[in-house]
């Protein structure tokens, strides 16, 4: 199976954008001539690899490396760097070409930015006296389609940017990104948005419509009814707490980066030792889109089922006589790899699940969700802390304290902030200092109103049974996300019923219907069931995440969209796929 | 009948017709073209009449300063400016292709003017050989100009554009003989040489010099054909001998010679094959010569204009006034004083049908549309008898109203022509309405007012778009805009030459009134470059209205830096941050910082969020120094200290610098540094204690280092020397670092256990344990043995943990279910507990059963 999902069942016509993107790419590296060597940086290559597959690259005469501060090691005369226009990767750039100027080497440079050129970037080019040596083009890469309902823009530092450095960049690259959508399947008409970000976006977004107008020639009639815009910095209470979905549960103990997950071939049943392997997950693995979204505890009986049934089918083989009976045994076959793999991955996933630190976490996330301990949960991280736990772990269990309690009293905050700094050395002075800027872990001013929002949103939900969910909750073993409870309203009813809430949580919020279509055939609302469904086609809801989204919440809204009485489709688009931990990494900076 | 009527204007030239409608009663008065140098456009092009300074002319009541008016081609004045230019006579005046009339004076300077006889700066000079020797003479074209100066030089302008003038090759004879003077010039234009170069043709004495950049090379015409061979006796060359005047053809190809014994002849360029060979009365060269399209050749004498063809009698025109001859791609517009006519060979479409005694279908069509008209049958038996070739006729009806110039009578084509077509099935019906689409474009500029007698051969050769743009420059933009909606073409070319005209002519008119009058028409064009009019107007020095303009520039992308441009970086700023454009805002920041002294540059960020942040994102990665300037200028004493910190991990990291090297100085003393600045601000307290505490570890990391003569100290938490202190079974050391740092009981018992664990100094670790009663309870101790996996040393702690639900899951954990249920089963929970265990011991062996049975088959 590849790790490049098929697409064939999306709502929107994704393949078309990733076969656009395909091939200007191709288009761009064939535009230079002979043998060639493509420099490209490392995270955008793992964007890239869901774009086209690596040998695809290989076939135009490429050879393949990764940027960094080394040397570029090659014998092409022609070099081609792939990058992100990020100041950082400009100085490596700069270094490599005078390093072969310093060695006499002659070269064709060529600096091809994604997704575009970048004032910023050629400044530094030009200041270390290189950029006459370069040839600049773009690749306007602005999203990359991850699965058939889920699109992602590859910002992964977006969250960080915004909150700590104030370097919003990436709120136009979301807006130009939804406009490039537009102009593919039409003006969205109906906009909610909620938080700073995401009001900017559709700010933006309605500036590029004056600027650059998708006319209503261009496309028949639009396909997306409404976008939804959400900050991550809106919720950061659901990704802090531990996924508990199937996919959820991959990504917080294997992590799953570009679709796929690597493990020791070992664990997949493999002979070699100490291999790693690449297992990719999307949804054209059957049994994977069916049981991706559900409860790993459900997972679990799915497969034990499934095992059974086939087990059994196995043993009545000795009794089968005639060949159309084989037929169906072998058909039956087919699915085996498929359930190999996901027994394996289950099961090496219930050798973290079991775990008793594992348990008394989740036990602990629970508290600290309801809000309710103070005392229990202080005490908890700060034996985490003596523990020596790994700090991404204890980051993320205080920025959940400090979230929903809007902050601790000082004494406390500079007590445990002593002690991080003491534990794991003075160098994450610089993580507590970003984390602070976000006001994600910082001193207490005001009381906090999680407990209205918790209570007013129904977030805690008891009894839920994770086999026959009734509600989103389930992701949670119990907590229903709140960025998905306020996707919820805002498809059902809007912003307006909320709007108390919605005062409590950050940022402004916004609700817009906008033109570039004389008279939409829809109705004006998003209520109801009965009018989307006017051609034999589902409308289409974008959502889209401003700093994140994780894998549950994306399970959460594909449980909504599958829930009877809807009458949307959903795309979710999203900064990049994250959890608790990849998050507080971004805020951590490489030191000493 | 009427038909007839028009046939009976038609001269015949051998087999061929001609006719010279008058197309307009010039609106001059007082004009004689005598008296004036004369420079007429092509395309139907504007007149720019001056008084001749090279006749003696009598003045009537007129001023004697001499007046430059431009007229278009119905009379009409356009404009006028006074000439008082130096530099002598003006030897040559002729309009470009781009409708800029090109003088040049006698000492080789060259005077541009625009349709509005507005001086075009700069002068250009031919050179400084020009200068010296006087130009005597010019040959223009569309795009150039070859000069000849009174040395016998010449000097060429290829490109109006570009105005560089060079020298051609030297004529033989004419530099050394003063007397020499050429009889005649003519040009070749570069687009019809096989070189690509000008040719200039020159008439010396007997022969012909073809002159390039490079040489001058003798031609001749009339090198002897075989049935010559007896007149081989004869000089040959005297066949044609001196020529007195000479034109080239339009297409290039031909080269017609008027020659001293009064022959007109004309002569393929590259064939030499004589295709006219004519004896005129008149010995004298005429005064003007011209090509009518490609089909005759007309020469003009006073009174008398003769026209010549291949073939037959040639045909003579008396008249009475000068006239000039205008030559056009498909004709020759010939001006008097008083009109203009048009002679044109008959196209063969008109002929058909108006010719006397025609029978052709369509004249048999246009004759039934006039039965039609008068009621009469005729007009069905007309039709009966063209049945099989009507789309033929209908197709001749509809070109021959092309042709047309007079109204009525397309009128009368075109319905002959829709009459037709009625009956007709097979025939492309927009035809007629195309015809009647360029018609109307035709007759609109027509009009005397505008003044442009286009043909339509020349407007198709002309282009609709090139047509427009000649509008726009004489400022009839209302009749370009009209043009170009209703062809159906971008209206902004108009839109937006007519603002910045407007711009221009209005410089007394108020900004916002301006503004007000400029918006109205800008907004009719969706997608307009308000910033392109911008632009123009600060050229015009309009500023304020720039600053205005831009404002209703929608693209940001091309707003920022136009405002930039005219200074306002202040907007610019406000407008990149607006548009949410990071990378336009990055535009305008390096911007001001280039050309603002520092600290001005910081105050107009400082007050910016956006522009602030992302400039010091650019530092932090490019311009540390700059960085904290910027800090320390602004009062962000903290970002300082954060920066300091920051690099004493740098220095950290240098090789150099690590393990006990005396780098640790300036290291220290630079984290020291930051401590101080942090202590600045009351808000960061917390930073600087830290930051103290980091100077301070390092010390004692140093110290342990030299005598532990171990390099594995510095650059690890406070935590971590604790624990390498232990490890090492350094006791002493390690109670140092607690007590310097304060570390508390609870972190420096599990600290501890942790650290005797991992050296399995389980003697110790009870010892430890027996101190005192531990405040952190027996945990740390039950932990630190099961993670070294040691079940024995576990169960020594296990027993004496307090709370029985820990208890219980210690002794799951080393997998004594037993113990653990019974534990459990104190605990008073509601056997939650219990559950959890039965769930986690039987959940590991679903799965190894699951496998089992394909193991054999994957």
């Amino acid at each position: 199976m590849a790790q490049i999902p098929s697409l064939d069942n999306a709502p929107l016509n994704l393949k078309s954008i990733r076969e656009k993107s395909q091939r200007e790419l191709v288009n761009l590296l064939k535009d230079i001539r002979g043998s060639k060597c493509l420099v490209i940086d490392p995270k955008l290559s793992g964007s890239v690899s869901l774009i086209i597959q690596t040998s695809a690259l290989k076939e135009l005469g490429l050879e393949l490396r990764h940027l960094s501060a080394e040397p570029v090691l090659t014998e092409c005369t022609k070099v081609v760097y792939l990058v992100r226009s990020q100041l950082s990767f400009m100085k490596f750039i700069a270094s490599h070409i005078q390093n072969d100027i310093s060695k006499a080497i002659q070269r064709d440079y060529y600096v091809y930015f994604v997704p575009r050129r970048s004032v910023a970037c050629e400044k530094i080019l030009e200041q270390e006296k290189v950029h006459d040596l370069v040839t600049v083009k773009e690749f306007p890469l602005y999203m990359v389609p991850l699965d058939e309902d889920v699109i992602s823009f590859e910002l992964e530092l977006s969250e960080k940017d915004c909150l700590v450095d104030g370097d919003v960049s990436s709120l136009w690259h979301v807006a130009k990104a939804i406009h490039e959508l537009e102009f593919s399947f039409g003006v969205i008409s109906k906009v909610r948005a909620k938080g700073k970000a995401s009001v900017r976006v559709a700010d933006i977004l309605n500036r590029m419509q004056v600027e650059e107008p998708v006319s209503s020639n261009d496309v028949a009639r639009p396909e997306v009814d409404a976008l939804i815009l959400l900050d991550r910095e809106v919720d950061m209470v659901t990704p802090m707490c531990s996924q508990l979905t199937y996919e959820g549960l991959i990504d917080e103990f294997l992590h799953i980066s570009n679709g796929a997950v690597e493990v020791d071939s070992a664990v997949m049943g493999a002979q070699q030792e100490g291999k790693k392997m690449k297992v990719p997950l999307n949804s054209s693995d059957k049994l994977f889109k069916e049981t991706r979204d559900l409860n790993f505890e459900v997972v679990v009986q799915v497969l034990r089922q499934k095992a059974t049934t086939m087990k059994e089918d196995y043993t009545e083989i000795n009794s089968t006589q005639t060949v159309s009976e084989l037929k169906d045994f072998v058909k039956k076959l087919n699915s085996l790899p498929e359930m190999t793999r996901h027994i394996h991955l289950a099961q090496h996933l219930t050798t973290f699940t079991s775990k008793q630190s594992f348990l008394s976490k989740l036990d602990m996330e629970q508290t600290l969700v309801e809000a309710e301990s103070y005392d229990i949960c202080f005490e908890y991280i700060e034996e985490m802390i003596h523990k020596q736990e790994p700090l991404t772990n204890v980051l993320r269990l205080l920025v959940l304290f400090s979230v929903t309690n809007s902050g601790l009293p000082k004494k406390q905050f500079d007590y445990i902030r002593t002690e991080l700094l003491h534990s794991y050395g003075f160098e994450h002075v610089i993580a507590l200092n970003n984390l602070e800027k976000a006001g994600l872990l910082k001193k207490q001013e005001f009381k906090s109103n999680w407990q209205t929002v918790k209570r007013t949103l129904k977030l805690i939900v008891e009894d839920t049974d994770t086999s026959r969910p009734e509600d989103i909750a389930y992701v949670y073993s119990g907590y229903a996300p709140l960025s998905i409870r306020l996707i919820q309203q805002a498809i059902h009813s809007g912003w307006r019923p909320i709007e108390d809430i919605l005062k409590l949580l950050p940022g402004p919020h916004l609700e817009t219907k906008r033109s570039g279509f004389p008279s939409s055939p829809l109705i004006d609302s998003l209520h109801g069931a009965s009018n989307g469904v006017a051609d034999g086609r589902r409308s289409i809801v974008l959502v889209v995440f401003i700093g994140g989204v994780t894998f549950a919440e994306i399970s959460a809204l594909r449980y909504l969209a599958s829930k009877e009485g809807m009458a949307y489709d959903l795309i979710i688009a999203t900064t990049k796929i994250v959890n608790g931990a990849t998050l507080i990494e971004t805020f951590m900076e490489k030191l000493g | 009948m009427a038909n007839v009527s028009v046939a009976a204007e038609w001269q015949l030239l051998y087999n061929r017709y001609y006719r010279k409608p008058e197309i307009y009663q010039m609106r001059w008065k007082h004009v004689d073209l005598s008296r004036n140098k004369v420079a007429c456009a092509s395309f139907g092009g504007p007149i720019a009449v001056i008084r001749d300074d090279s006749k003696i002319v009598q003045l009537y009541a007129e001023s004697a300063l001499r007046k430059l008016r431009i007229f278009n081609s119905a009379g009409v004045l356009l404009s006028e400016t006074i000439w008082k230019h130096p530099g002598g006579r003006l030897i040559g005046m002729s309009w470009s292709d781009d409708q800029t009339l090109i003088c040049i004076v006698q000492d080789g300077t060259i005077y541009r003017y625009n349709i509005h006889a507005e001086l075009m700066e700069p002068n250009v000079s031919m050179g400084k050989e020009c200068f010296e020797q006087n130009v005597v003479e010019c040959v223009f074209w569309g795009n150039g100009v070859v000069c000849l100066t009174e040395g016998g030089e010449l000097f060429c302008i290829s490109d109006f554009k570009t105005m560089k003038p060079y020298k051609l090759a030297d004529v033989p004879g004419l530099i050394e003989d003063d007397m020499l003077q050429p009889t005649c010039l003519a040009v070749r234009e570069p687009q019809y040489t096989m070189s690509g170069n000008v040719e200039v043709l020159v008439g010396v004495g007997e022969e012909i010099f073809v002159v390039d950049e490079d040489e001058a090379q003798s031609i001749r015409f009339d090198e002897p054909s075989v049935e010559d061979s007896e007149m081989q006796n004869d000089d040959y060359g005297n066949l044609i001998g001196a020529v007195q005047k000479m034109i080239v053809s339009p297409n290039g190809k031909f080269l017609t010679l008027f020659t001293h014994d009064s022959r007109v002849v004309v002569v393929g360029m590259e064939s030499k094959k004589i295709a006219i060979d004519y004896s005129c009365e008149s010995a004298l060269p005429p005064q003007q010569m011209a090509w009518c399209g490609m089909d005759s050749v007309l020469l003009y004498w006073d009174e008398d204009l003769l026209m010549v063809g291949p073939l037959g009698d040639p045909v003579h025109y008396f008249y009475d006034e000068p006239v000039i001859l205008i030559p056009e791609c498909d004709g020759v517009r010939i001006l008097s004083n008083t009109s203009l006519e048009f002679l044109q060979r008959v196209p063969d479409s008109t002929e058909s049908i108006f010719k006397i005694g025609s029978t052709s279908p369509a004249a048999l069509l246009y004759d039934a549309l006039d039965h039609f008209d008068r009621r009469s049958a005729k007009a069905d038996e007309n039709l009966r008898l063209i049945r099989s070739s009507l789309s033929e006729a209908v197709e001749s009806c509809i070109d021959a109203a092309g042709h047309e110039f007079n109204v009525t009578r397309q009128r009368a084509l075109l319905r002959a022509a829709s009459y037709g077509q009625a009956f007709s099935s097979n025939f492309q019906r927009d035809r007629v309405q195309e015809t009647c689409r360029t018609l109307r474009v035709l007759n609109a500029v027509r009009d005397p007012d505008i003044g442009i007698p286009l043909s339509i051969q020349q407007y198709k050769l002309l282009t609709a778009m090139v047509l427009i743009s000649r509008l726009i420059n004489a400022h009839s933009h209302l009749l370009a805009l009209r043009i170009s909606e209703y062809l159906g073409m971008n209206k902004e070319v108009v839109i937006m030459h007519w603002a910045c005209a407007k711009i221009t002519a209005s410089p007394s008119t108020p900004e916002a009134h301006l503004l007000e009058i400029l918006l109205d028409k800008l907004q009719l064009c969706r997608g307009i470059s308000y910033a392109a009019v911008a632009t123009h107007a600060d050229n015009c020095g309009r500023r304020k209205l720039a600053a205005m303009l831009v404002e209703h520039e929608p693209r940001s992308t091309k707003q920022v830096p136009l405002l930039l441009s005219i200074g306002e970086e202040d907007t610019a700023l406000v407008k990149a941050t607006e548009s949410g454009d990071t990378d336009l805002v990055y535009l305008v920041i390096f911007h001001i910082w280039q050309k603002r002294p520092p600290l001005e540059f910081f105050a107009m960020i400082q007050g910016r969020v956006l522009a602030r942040d992302l400039f010091v994102a650019y530092a932090r990665c490019h311009k540390h120094e700059f960085l904290k300037d910027f800090f320390l200028s602004t009062g962000q004493i903290h970002e300082v200290a954060f920066l300091l910190w920051k690099e004493s991990w740098e220095m950290g990291k240098n090789p150099m610098a690590s393990k006990g090297s005396p780098l640790h100085g300036p290291r220290i003393k630079l984290i020291e540094k930051a401590s101080n600045l942090f202590s600045q601000t009351k808000e960061h307290t917390f930073e600087s204690k830290a930051a103290e505490e980091h100077a301070k570890l390092l010390r004692i990391q140093h110290e342990l280092e030299v005598s532990t003569k171990q390099a594995i100290f510095v650059d690890s938490s406070i935590n971590d020397t604790i624990r390498t202190c232990i490890v090492l079974r350094n006791n002493r050391a390690a109670a140092k670092v607690k007590s310097e740092f304060k570390v508390s009981d609870k972190r420096w018992y599990w600290l501890k256990a942790f650290a005797l664990a991992t050296i399995k100094d389980w003697d110790a670790l009870e010892k430890f344990s027996k101190e005192k009663r531990p405040p952190t309870g027996f945990r740390p101790f039950v932990e630190a043995c099961i993670d070294a996996d040691e079940k024995a040393e576990a169960l020594k702690y296990i027993p004496k943990l307090s709370d029985l639900v820990e208890r219980g899951e210690a002794y799951a954990r080393i997998g004594m279910a037993k113990e653990a249920a019974d534990a459990a089963a104190q605990a008073n929970d509601g056997g939650e507990l219990l559950e959890r265990f039965r769930k986690t011991f039987s959940q590991n062996a679903i799965f190894d059963t699951l496998k089992m049975p394909f193991q054999g088959v994957s």
